[in-house]
């Protein structure tokens, strides 16, 4: 099993396509949907985890692709800026999943992207704007 | 008290000659735990201490120099931020905390003083209604480090001796100094060095007092008088016991032009504005034995008071105690609940800024200079007696 987060990108044509639906029954996935922001004639957003085979997650990302959705995966998303970064922890406490951590030996503030789900609080807390969400 | 006197004098001679021996007030805790009080005073000279986090009431004094025809500046920005004029022709005070005027609201006078220490240029814009003396009404300029004749840091109330942890009770997520506050005690935030911070190394001020001087962003300064707010009488907080509050403050000072960004950093809060993170770092002369006592503090013995920040009232509803050794574990409980807590103030910098002062010391550049007056110990504080409020 292969574990991805993603975002995919909707515009107006694609905005009403059950593609999550097709997802699933297709491609055999494990979907959980972490954020999702549409505007029904524009289109919009959809941040997912999804968990599947290799083989079934490429035919998957190839339908998509078929279907003119963006896909972006989500490690490039968050910008963590180290030298800005004064390891205050002030995104610690406010991090849903506690991708954030104060290391108890040094001080630094560690990140944890596999455990992130790019709510974006981080980057709303962080005094110094050393974290940044790139939609 | 034991028998061990030192001197400033002998200190001093003993820094000269590089013999000094200094530890941080962190490294001192395992020394005294190791030693005793008594061995471990008679061992060291000098702890340093260190903080870096955000503090308002900071600020920068400019003389940026004559123009030609000359003007007498009535009203002033440095990068669309205002600064006050109301001084002589060129003289200007830009406080951390003002915001731009421009469009962007997350750039204040923090972000102009980062940016006047990192070298940047400054646009300088100045209006005046012209005097004989001085004819021009407009002038605009780009000003930096190379340009201006002075530029010092004067913050009026900086290094506070302990603060308490906001908490929020109420059902909505709020914006304040202390960071963003989730609803229903969803967070914990702080903002001390704890075991390191200065004044919590010296309690009864006995040692930091005016003409003390200092680390101050990278380089060295001055306290110059007690800071504003200060009030460092100590209230006993709970029956039986020896845990008191402390809320000592510092006014500082320091040449802003020889100051390093790595130690001064500007900081926009969401929702509430601009601050400026300063660092400071205070060494702690070990006269006698007491202040051997005082500087092996550890955040253990540190406490601290949980208020409700979503009271908007002075008063705040106190939630309890803890002490910092519970808050940096990244995790406390109030009424039953676990919560997570995260620190404002940095203490990997903290660390930084008490071992850079303890290199400083060790190497012989830097000396400890007795205070010329020390604080009064009996201060309290007034609250504004409003005539209307809105």
């Amino acid at each position: 099993m292969i574990k991805k987060k993603a975002i995919l990108r909707f515009d107006s044509s694609t905005v009403e396509k059950p593609i999550t639906y097709y997802l699933i029954k297709k491609y055999n996935l494990w979907i959980n949907i972490l954020q999702a922001k549409f505007e029904p004639s524009l289109g919009g957003k959809l941040v997912i985890e999804i968990r599947g085979d290799k083989r079934q997650l490429d035919q998957a990302f190839a339908y998509l692709k078929e279907q003119n959705i963006t896909v972006d995966f989500l490690e490039q998303e968050v910008s963590w800026n180290k030298i800005k970064c004064n390891h205050c922890g002030a995104c610690v406490s406010i991090c849903p999943v506690g991708a954030l951590k104060i290391n108890q030996q040094t001080y630094f503030l560690e990140f944890n992207f596999q455990d992130c789900v790019v709510c974006g609080y981080c980057a709303d807390a962080c005094p110094v704007q050393a974290i940044e969400i790139i939609f | 008290m034991g028998k061990l006197k030192r001197t400033y004098q002998e200190i001093n001679k003993k820094i000269a000659r590089k013999e000094a021996v200094v530890m941080t007030a962190e490294e001192v805790i395992t020394l005294k735990e190791e030693q005793g009080i008594e061995k471990a005073a008679e061992m060291v000279d000098v702890v340093t201490t260190g903080t870096f986090g955000p503090m308002c009431s900071s600020g920068a004094f400019f003389n940026v120099g004559h123009s030609d025809p000359p003007i007498r500046m009535q009203k002033v920005w440095l990068n669309e931020v205002m600064a006050y004029a109301g001084l002589a022709a060129v003289d200007i005070y830009l406080g951390a905390t003002q915001l731009s005027e421009s469009e962007r609201n997350d750039y204040g006078g923090a972000h102009v003083i980062e940016d006047f220490i990192k070298g940047k240029n400054i646009r300088l814009k100045a209006l005046s209604g012209g005097t004989d003396c001085y004819p021009a009404r407009e002038v605009e300029a780009l000003i930096s480090k190379e340009t201006v004749n002075q530029a010092f840091m004067v913050n009026p109330r900086n290094a506070y001796q302990n603060y308490n942890v906001a908490v929020n009770q109420s059902a909505k997520k709020i914006y304040t100094y202390m960071g963003i506050l989730l609803p229903d005690l969803g967070n914990a935030n702080y903002s001390t060095s704890g075991q390191l911070s200065p004044l919590l190394n010296d309690p009864d001020l006995r040692t930091v007092g005016i003409g003390t001087r200092i680390f101050i962003g990278g380089t060295e300064g001055y306290v110059i008088w007690e800071g504003t707010q200060f009030s460092p009488k100590s209230i006993p907080i709970l029956e039986k016991s020896t845990l008191v509050k402390r809320g000592a403050t510092l006014a500082v000072i320091g040449d802003l032009k020889n100051m390093q960004p790595d130690f001064i950093q500007a900081a926009y809060f969401a929702g509430y504005g601009v601050s400026l993170y300063v660092g400071i770092g205070i060494p702690i002369p070990i006269l006698d034995e007491d202040i051997m006592r005082s500087v092996s503090i550890k955040d253990e013995e540190i406490y601290t008071e949980i208020l409700d920040y979503s009271c908007p009232h002075p008063e705040k509803p106190s939630l309890g105690w803890v002490n910092y050794a519970q808050l940096r574990s990244g995790q406390i409980e109030i009424k039953g609940k676990k919560v997570p807590t995260s620190s404002l103030s940095s203490y990997a910098k903290a660390r930084i800024i008490a071992h850079t002062l303890k290199e400083w010391i060790a190497k012989g550049q830097f000396l400890l200079q007795e205070p010329i007056a020390l604080f009064s110990s009996s201060k309290e504080l007034h609250r504004l007696k409003s005539i209307k409020i809105y």
